[in-house]
């Protein structure tokens, strides 16, 4: 038996009896338990991750944990992740009544992908490409509107590539003014009807907890 | 459309539930079937070439 690990809660109360509990710390993590032998690439078992994921922000905020971490016991969990407690609790603390949500809009001219004979070492190539995804552009017009409508209604927000295609813009929100974050975005949607793009959420501190985003 | 929408709704679910969040060092490899998915350990090599962009520029 195996434990795959969602997140880091402040409370056992805010994960029991949605998932099970892993204290490390002073904090405590959820995890669903799956058999040794049974893969993680499991279509299964990452929608009932996804649907406990969810089960567990409606109840409170927490550090997600991407997925794709299992560990055997809590002695395990605690020497991969004792190091980042003290982070997590703060993390956690400050952003406590907030969420996360997702802008994804699609790139005005996507770039394109660099060919691989073009460059003579691989690690050239591999700069290039990572390069590549950070040139995506969105109409200027649209993310002004999204300045005006969306990012007043943040605590925190951060314009982010992923990808050649979109851009993303990640936003901390308090969970009283998700109505009004839904709402403009209907009001940017009627404003700018030629620009593709998706908002998505609430979701948990994904962007925010992730160091090398930073 | 509503079809469409639960589809964009999956997907954008699994795209926050694989590729966000904390990366706990030293686990990178997911399988599926016989296929490891190296996406993890990918993620750490673009940090790093990420930190190489920056000291670079220094």
């Amino acid at each position: 038996m195996k434990w795959v690990v969602i997140g880091a809660h402040l409370k056992r109360e805010d994960v029991e009896p949605i998932a099970n509990v892993i204290p490390i710390g002073d904090l405590f993590l959820s995890a669903v338990p799956i058999d040794d032998d049974r893969p993680l690439g499991d279509r299964d078992l990452l929608m009932q991750v996804a649907d406990v994921r969810a089960k567990l922000l409606d109840r409170a905020t927490f550090v997600a944990i991407r997925y794709g971490f299992a560990v055997r016991d809590a002695a395990e969990a605690t020497s991969k992740c004792g190091g980042l407690t003290t982070r997590w609790r703060a993390l956690i603390e400050a952003h406590r009544d907030e969420v996360e949500m997702t802008l994804k809009i699609a790139a005005a001219a996507p770039t394109a992908r660099p060919n691989r004979h073009d460059f003579s070492s691989g690690a050239e190539y591999m700069r290039a490409l990572h390069a590549s995804a950070h040139t995506a552009d969105v109409d200027p017009s649209f993310r002004d509107g999204v300045e005006r409508a969306l990012v007043p209604l943040t605590t925190q927000h951060r314009w982010m590539h992923r990808d050649r295609s979109s851009m993303e813009l990640a936003m901390l929100v308090r969970r009283r003014d998700l109505e009004k974050i839904l709402d403009a975005g209907e009001k940017l949607r009627k404003e700018f009807a030629a620009v593709p793009f998706l908002l998505s959420g609430p979701w948990p501190l994904e962007v925010f907890a992730d160091d090398h985003q930073q | 459309m509503a079809d469409e929408s639960q589809e964009i709704t999956l997907l954008e679910t699994l795209d926050h539930l694989l590729d966000r969040g904390v990366v706990i060092a030293g686990e990178a490899t997911i399988s599926i079937g016989d296929v490891d998915l190296l996406y993890l350990g990918l993620n750490i090599v673009l940090a790093n070439i990420d930190a190489v962009a920056r000291s670079s520029q220094k």
